[in-house]
């Protein structure tokens, strides 16, 4: 049986504990008396894969059997998550490449020929031949892909299709997905805060659509322009929602053992550990990159359901809970957080500075309620080098940002007056996002806006072991170690914090009590 | 408008040489050898003592001791060494063992506990063949680790599935479903004046789940020839007493108490045989080690005194 998430009270027993340094761990003793917050076990997987696809499609929540909607004649549009979830990515055969065979199947059953497939990727890059033949198999996309009825969104496209005005403007998405008879949305749930009509807003939505969601005024709206947007779409078109959720089992093979508890650790993955160390020290940036886009995830799924977005998302919401939320009695004066090197966005790529940033505070503030494991006026330690490492392929306007904007000004009301709509109109940005693989020139302005959203919260981010200029330009502290952090932060959480480190991944929710 | 002002001292990250590579190498192996304390082991930290898990698993996998190089050496170690050396030690006397003639497949082996040499006493006594497919349950402790635990191991096939609250982990019965004979301590530790304490039921709760019999074993002299506090047994060759009884199974509608205390009972019975004669017993001649005398030096003096020779005495033949 799964055990749950529970708090350790870190004592003269524990041993030291891992912690994500970004292409790299470390085992970091803690003082005594931090708290360590472990994730849940992974729930147990569905049995069969295939039945629990064909039992989701043939018995949905509030919605017809999908066979029952399919009929010939009508246009079918099949959108799915691009290669950003899940992070890091699964093992073959991907679950949305077995979702969609299935409905693909009743589709053919059903006589229905005109299918096309939307990588749904909103202001994401494009994503490459070989990732979409790795998430659909090779089936799908040899099916497809050749005839052109495989293709990435494009949120810059002029022809887009206006559904309707949300509260936060108007809401336009893809034209083949607002004139389909239906629309099936696979999605892979490995968030509380992802997926439903929102998803589908974000992910197949225009520029304006996703910058109304998550730029600064969505992000300052607290998820109402998200779910505004959501509720707009999913009154607009005829929906089939799927959604495969995932356990928390990030881990693979030979890294499993990063998953146990420490004190559990056998010396077998104790030597491995060692290896693993002296490996990564050892090998060049490049190539501990390519190690890290190599390693899968060992995903189970453990729920698939099928229907209307709200009530599919409600049930997946609930496993995500069930997979990981983790009780703790009251809010940290510092919270300490590993950054792991794979991002949603530096798949195959650069985790820039950035990215990194996003990423860790992203973590800090994943709770259930909206109240985060940090006080308010607390103190963030993060670990991560923040390499001044960019990748012009896939973040060009990551690039500019970091050199030219955050030199000016770190304040997100400037950066959103001075310099988006710049970012977002610029034809070069826009012709590298539209046929090669960058990501939109908005892009790490939509990241920077739930950075800043963090440091409001916090009085002090310092970052262990980062690159000094890159934490300054970002406007956050440096430290050499823990206890160097410690010490800085101490001037506004006193000498005696609580300490709380959140033994992160897998994905942590918080429920403060 | 004026950018910011970035700090001069905020200068990037500079790139560590072979020394700074050698030196983490170095630093890596030693926090590891630290944390996980190389030659003693980890026990969980307190506030994981409440973790299903913590209080099921041994602190490490027993499993490669029952792997054949193992059990090689280990019949190597027994046969070779302990039993020679035990017998140059005590007096080792053995009654009851036909009782096993008529037992197929694994039992249980319940015993009084007062001396380390309880355990080597009932393997060097024990048939070949059992012996062979005997594992001896002990306590999970906090210093139970892989290193200490090696030892004994491979000695005797000691592993720690008995927990600190004298239940025994599902190991235990994994390893009587899978044939192998269990040697069980239900007073839990050595007997501090060599009587015999309570019996817990962990021993007659898993006889009744995996449907094994019980043999009682009634140990006697141990605590004279090597008590608490001794690493060697006494001088002088003292004699040590190990008497198997008749199997016991569970009867119908048995609770589990029930078969403790018949267990306790015929334990204690062999032990008084020994001192006294198998007709004394049965006749209810008294359980002496039912009624220890009440001061703490007058228990541990009585159980300390050497075992006469059992039987009667041997005529002489010479008389001069």
């Amino acid at each position: 049986m799964a055990r749950p998430g529970f708090v350790l009270e870190v004592d003269d027993r524990t041993p030291p504990l891992v912690v994500h340094d970004g292409p790299g761990y470390r085992l970091e003793k803690f003082p005594l008396g931090t708290e360590v917050v472990y994730a849940p076990e992974a729930l147990a997987p569905v049995d069969d894969q295939a039945e629990a696809i064909a039992a989701a499609l043939d018995s949905p929540t509030d919605s017809a059997p999908l066979s029952e909607l399919l009929r010939p004649g009508m246009k079918l549009t099949i959108a799915f998550d691009d290669i950003t979830t899940p992070t890091p990515r699964m093992r073959r055969p991907d679950i949305r490449g077995r979702i969609i065979e299935a409905v693909l199947t009743r589709a053919a059953r059903a006589g229905v020929d005109d299918v096309a497939l939307i990588c749904a990727i909103g202001v994401n890059r494009r994503n490459t031949d070989a990732e979409l033949q790795q998430m659909l198999g090779e089936r799908v996309f040899r099916s497809f892909f050749a005839d052109g009825l495989l293709t990435n969104h494009d949120a810059d496209d002029d022809n887009l299709s206006v559904l309707g005005g949300g509260e936060a403007g108007e809401v336009a998405v893809n034209t083949r997905a607002a004139a389909s008879d239906l629309l099936v949305f696979v999605h892979v749930a490995t968030n509380a805060d992802g997926g439903g009509a929102a998803a589908m807003a974000t992910g197949l939505g225009s520029t304006a659509t996703v910058c109304s969601v998550h730029g600064l005024q969505g992000v300052l709206s607290d998820g109402a322009a998200a779910a505004s947007a959501g509720r707009v779409v999913a009154a607009a078109l005829p929906v089939f929602s799927i959604e495969a959720v995932l356990d928390n089992h990030i881990f693979g093979q030979p890294l499993e053992f990063l998953g146990k508890r420490e004190w559990e650790w056998s010396i077998r993955d104790q030597v491995t550990w060692l290896g693993l160390r002296r490996a990564l020290a050892l090998s060049p940036s490049k190539t501990r990159r390519r190690l890290f886009t190599a390693a899968a995830g060992g995903y189970s799924v453990v729920g698939i359901n099928a229907g209307a977005p709200a009530a599919v998302r409600a049930q997946s919401t609930k496993l995500l809970l069930q997979q990981q939320l983790v009780q703790m009695q009251g809010q940290a004066d510092v919270g300490v957080i590993g950054v792991p090197e794979q991002t949603p966005y530096s798949i195959d790529s650069v985790t820039n500075p950035i990215l990194a940033a996003w990423r860790g505070l992203s973590a800090a503030f994943s709770s259930a309620d909206g109240v985060p494991f940090v006080r308010e006026g607390g103190a963030l330690v993060l670990y991560h080098p923040m390499p001044v490492e960019f990748s012009p392929l896939h973040h060009p306007s990551y690039v500019d940002f970091f050199a030219d904007v955050l030199t000016a000004t770190i304040d997100p009301l400037q950066i959103q007056e001075k310099f988006e709509a710049k970012f977002a109109t610029d034809p070069w940005y826009s012709h590298l996002y539209r046929t090669s693989n960058a990501f939109h020139g908005v892009h790490p302005f939509h990241l920077w806006y739930r950075i800043a959203a963090a440091r409001t919260h916090c009085s002090d981010i310092v970052w262990v072991g980062a690159d000094r200029s890159s934490a300054e330009r970002l406007g956050f502290r440096a430290a050499s170690t823990l206890a160097d952090a410690l010490e800085i932060v101490s001037a506004r959480v006193g000498r005696s914090p609580t300490i709380r480190y959140l033994h992160n991944p897998p994905q942590i929710i918080a429920e403060v009590r | 408008m004026s950018g910011r002002e970035l700090a001069r001292w905020a200068i990037p990250a500079g790139r560590r040489g072979v020394a700074g590579a050698v030196r983490e190498a170095i630093t890596d192996l030693t926090d590891v050898a630290a944390g996980w304390h190389w030659g003693r082991g980890v026990s969980a930290p307190r506030s994981a003592e409440a973790d299903p898990a913590a209080a099921e698993a041994p602190g490490y996998d027993t499993a490669w001791a029952r792997s054949l190089p193992i059990r090689a050496l280990r019949e190597v170690v027994q046969v070779g060494v302990l039993h020679p050396l035990l017998g140059r030690q005590v007096n080792l006397e053995v009654h009851g063992v036909e009782e096993f003639g008529e037992l197929d497949g694994p039992v249980l082996l319940v015993a009084n506990h007062s001396s380390h040499l309880d355990t080597a006493a009932v393997l060097a006594t024990l048939p070949a063949g059992r012996r062979r497919r005997t594992v001896v349950a002990t306590a999970v402790d906090g210093g139970t680790t892989r290193w200490r635990a090696g030892g004994p191991a491979i000695a005797f096939h000691a592993l720690p599935i008995e927990r600190s609250d004298q239940t025994l982990a599902s190991t235990a019965g994994e390893l009587l479903a899978g044939g192998w004979t269990l040697i069980v301590y239900p007073e839990g530790s050595r007997s501090a004046d060599g009587f015999v304490g309570a019996f817990g039921s962990a021993a007659a709760q898993l006889a009744v789940e995996q449907h094994v019999p019980i043999v009682p074993v009634g140990l006697r002299g141990s605590y004279a020839a090597m008590p608490r506090g001794r690493a060697w047994p006494t001088p002088g060759r003292p004699r040590v007493s190990v008497r198997y009884g008749s199997a016991i199974r569970p009867g119908t509608g048995e609770s589990v108490e029930q078969l403790t205390s018949r267990v306790e009972t015929t334990v204690l019975q062999l032990i008084a045989e020994d001192a006294t004669s198998w007709w004394a017993v049965q006749r209810s001649a008294g359980l002496p080690a039912l009624d220890p005398p009440t001061a703490s030096w007058r228990r541990i003096w009585e159980q300390s005194a050497e075992l006469p020779p059992s039987g009667p005495a041997r005529p002489r033949i010479w008389r001069g």
